[in-house]
């Protein structure tokens, strides 16, 4: 059988005012009737350009090379008309986001949205087309899907907004459905949800896709087949229960290698119950009771937990849970209530953080590229903790060193550092102080796999070298796995679970957190 | 949008135009002006000084004086002109209905102008439209309205006598004339704002085109025309109703300017006039009325706000 996709010897280039920038190199791909492919490659692969050069809506600046095609069955893409390919988009071949919340327009109705697509495509009338998107959206099991036509976008979850999305995309039985990272920005468990909503509506409707992900795991779950992009090239292309069983390119091998797998256990010692810091009943609210208006919720509702010294504490939860909310108390960046003892003493508000509780409690923040002051150098950076709290910049090689940076780094702006390295500086800043916990905020969550797994190691390594205790916070349940002595479970502001290792063996866990763990994608083979 | 904050909104713009009133009144308290000398002129005996200030209850307190100016206002009373002895009030709302003629078309013209102009921008990014609209913008906002008010003088009343140069004839009495006069003024007060808000429209333009949901829109298959108008200009029309009620702001200040200029008898020109003569009542008057316009222009500029984004909810 021919097949839906064909892209053969497909080179791109970018021009910027550096010079001409090659993203992609030669890439031959095909996607058969009813297979989905997957592609997977890190942050500047070329994965997303590749993507837009089948939609055709390439930046401005963006140079095909000649020769290589991109076949939408019968149809030359790269030949046709602007006017073809209006008839051709959203019809034969449609996309879905990685972020739903910026994929839908917050000004016009949920369903205006999803039936101008009818309207446009099927030459279906404005009543028809509500019609069909109603039940387009009772198809991708939304509630209420006639109520839901006549909201706007912020009045749906991020969920229901991808569903919404979702049925846009079959809304015209396309052949192909490009997927760019569908899930990446939803929870764990509603990411799990759209997987299998997605694996019947292709059982259903028999169509080809192509799944753009970063995530390895989850990619060889969905997918027929697997293509690694590594610097534009697809050096491997495999079937899916292949790839983390035979991968066969160094590349890919790497990239297997650092998938987090739940049951390679990255710590092994244990600690003893020598308490460090104490958290008892925190609660956080971030908008004040006013005289019009009740206090809302908080955040963190009256929260109990201890972190042992040198001891891994995990917290996961998903996006609104309250884990951040914890390390912002711990931190003294919002006001709470209840009571935080570190080594016995009662810290009793914000106020009560002195510099030597500052200096033990430290914090690593989830995105480098705000948490660096882009007009600070690196040297400049770290000085501060130094004179701060004690220490001596003279040091500042020596730190650089410890996290594995060059002592030339020192006089570099953040702007020129790759994204691992800014959270190899914000690691080291912390570390200056010579705390006693350091609190990771998902310090993972924006790095590439691969560069996940090189600061994982080198927060172990560093745990090593000081018996520092970590509050590890993050949405990934597999990495804490691996790391954390004693996990903590959070939904909607409270503690649902905690747990060591030995019981998660035993299985005595909640429910939430097993739904949890069968919602994370984990290695196969 | 409730009630409750219609209400709460309506009791803001009160509780402003009170503190108003009252840096008005301490203003023309601190005025170096004597109403009796205003009023009896310079040669005045002092008796008969004394009597007009006792009748005005000049010597009185200044609270008890606020009070029974604030009273009658609150009552429609602005008091009597020292210039003309007529009631201060009816005078100048009819000032203001010929400045909100003024404004109101000069703001309607700025728009037709200034949003397709700001679109046509963004669309052409980087290419010679785009410059174009550029530098007209950059010219526009580098002249102020009396350099700008003076070049149109010369150029098209005075050398070419297309236009009348000066003066004002009401809508009702003859439609042609009155638009014919109103044409000059309402280009030079819109000339500013539509360099100011199409720079405005071409930058939110350029961010909505580049969001995602255009994208999406796109990828659609549908038509530009489509995309242009379903989806990118209430989006990118959203920050420019902010903008346009602060230009409110502005308007006001130029129109007194341009009044002055093309010899409008609006609110503006009746404030500088009053001014001049030391004419404390419609002094006051002004001030207060003009605050109260930009008060209101502001809370409808926030109600169309909501009308047009969804997203934004008051309560």
């Amino acid at each position: 059988m021919s097949p839906v996709l064909a892209v053969a010897g497909y080179s791109l280039d970018y021009v910027t005012r550096e010079g001409t920038q090659r993203v992609l190199e030669d890439v031959t791909l095909a996607i058969a009737p009813g297979e989905v492919l997957g592609l997977v490659g890190e942050s500047g692969s070329g994965k997303t350009s590749l993507a837009w050069a089948i939609m055709r809506h390439l930046p401005g600046n963006a140079r095909e090379a000649a020769g290589g095609s991109l076949r939408l069955g019968d149809v030359d893409l790269r030949a046709a008309s602007a006017r073809a390919l209006e008839t051709i988009r959203g019809r034969r071949m449609s996309m879905v986001f990685q972020d739903p919340s910026t994929a839908l327009n917050p000004t016009l109705s949920i369903g205006r949205q999803v039936s101008e697509v009818l309207v446009r495509h099927r030459g279906l009338s404005e009543k028809d087309a509500w019609q069909a998107a109603t039940e387009a959206l009772a198809h991708v099991d939304l509630r209420d899907p006639a109520g839901l036509m006549k909201r706007y976008p912020h009045e749906a979850s991020g969920g229901e907004k991808q569903r919404v999305v979702i049925a846009t995309a079959f809304a015209c039985r396309p052949e192909l459905i490009v997927f760019d990272e569908p899930t990446t920005a939803l929870d764990v468990i509603t990411g799990a949800r759209i997987l299998e909503l997605f694996g019947r509506l292709r059982a259903e409707t028999g169509v080809s896709a192509l799944y753009i992900s970063h995530d390895l795991a989850l990619v060889a779950r969905v997918a027929d087949r697997v293509a690694i992009l590594e610097k534009g090239r697809i050096v491997e292309e495999a079937p899916a229960d292949r790839i983390f069983t035979a991968p066969a390119h160094p590349y890919t091998r790497r990239l297997v290698a650092a998938v987090p797998r739940p049951e390679q256990r990255l710590v092994t010692d244990q600690v003893r119950p020598r308490e460090l810091l104490r958290g008892e009943g925190i609660a956080v609210r971030y908008r004040r009771k006013r005289l019009f208006r009740l206090a809302p919720p908080p955040a963190t509702d009256h929260v109990t937990l201890d972190i042992r010294r040198g001891e891994i504490l995990g917290i996961v939860g998903e996006s609104g849970s309250g884990k951040s909310s914890i390390a912002r108390a711990l931190t003294g960046l919002a006001d709470y209530e209840g009571d935080i003892a570190l080594d016995g003493r009662r810290i009793g508000s914000v106020k009560d953080m002195d510099r030597t509780y500052r200096k033990a409690v430290q914090i690593v923040f989830q995105h480098p590229d705000s948490s660096l002051n882009p007009r600070q150098t690196v040297g400049d950076i770290l000085a501060r903790p130094l004179r701060l709290y004690g220490g001596d910049v003279a040091t500042i090689p020596a730190l650089l060193d410890e996290v594995r940076l060059p002592a030339a780094y020192a006089r570099r702006y953040p702007h020129q550092l790759s994204g691992g390295e800014k959270q190899r500086v914000a690691i080291a800043r912390a570390f200056a102080a010579k705390p006693d916990l350091v609190i990771c905020d998902e310090i993972t969550a924006p790095l590439d796999v691969s560069v996940q797994a090189s600061v994982v190691e080198l927060l172990l390594r560093l745990r090593e070298a000081n018996g520092t205790a970590y509050l590890f916070i993050t949405h990934d349940l597999n990495l804490v796995r691996q790391v954390a002595h004693r996990i903590v479970v959070m939904r909607q502001g409270e503690i649902v679970d905690l747990l060591d290792m030995e019981m998660l063996r035993r299985g005595e866990i909640h429910s939430y957190t097993r739904e949890l763990i069968a919602a994370s994608p984990t290695p196969v083979g | 949008m409730t009630l409750a904050w219609l209400l709460r909104r309506f009791f803001t713009v009160l509780y402003t135009l009170l503190v108003v009133s009252v840096l008005v009144f301490g203003l023309t308290q601190i005025l170096p002006a004597d109403a009796a000398v205003t009023l009896l002129g310079e040669n005045a005996t002092p008796a008969a000084l004394a009597a007009v200030r006792e009748r005005l209850g000049l010597g009185d307190p200044a609270w008890l004086q606020y009070w029974h100016w604030l009273s009658a206002l609150l009552q429609g009373d602005f008091g009597t002109s020292m210039r003309t002895s007529q009631p201060v009030g009816p005078a100048m709302f009819t000032a203001l209905g010929r400045s909100l003629l003024l404004g109101g078309a000069s703001l309607v013209v700025m728009l037709v102008i200034a949003v397709p102009l700001g679109m046509w921008a963004a669309l052409r990014r980087g290419k010679a439209a785009d410059l174009m609209s550029s530098l007209v913008s950059y010219l526009g906002v580098s002249f102020p309205e009396f350099v700008t008010a003076t070049l149109l003088l010369i150029v098209v009343a005075d050398y070419f006598q297309l236009l009348p140069a000066t003066g004002y004839v009401p809508p009702g009495e003859d439609l042609a004339d009155s638009i014919r006069h109103l044409i000059l003024p309402v280009v030079t007060v819109s000339l500013i704002m539509v360099a100011h808000v199409s720079r405005m429209v071409r930058s939110e333009t350029i961010d909505v085109l580049n969001s995602d949901y255009i994208r999406a829109a796109r990828l659609k298959g549908l038509p530009p025309r489509t995309v242009l108008l379903r989806h990118v200009l209430r989006n990118a029309l959203l920050p420019t109703v902010t903008i346009v009620a602060l230009d409110v702001g502005y308007l006001l200040g130029g129109i007194i300017v341009v009044e002055e200029i093309f010899a409008i008898p609006g609110i503006g020109r009746a404030l500088i006039v009053a001014i001049t003569s030391r004419d404390l009542p419609s002094i006051q008057a002004g001030a207060v009325i003009m605050a109260a316009t930009y008060a209101v222009a502001n809370t409808l500029a926030d109600i169309a706000y909501v009308l047009i984004d969804r997203r934004i909810r008051y309560d």
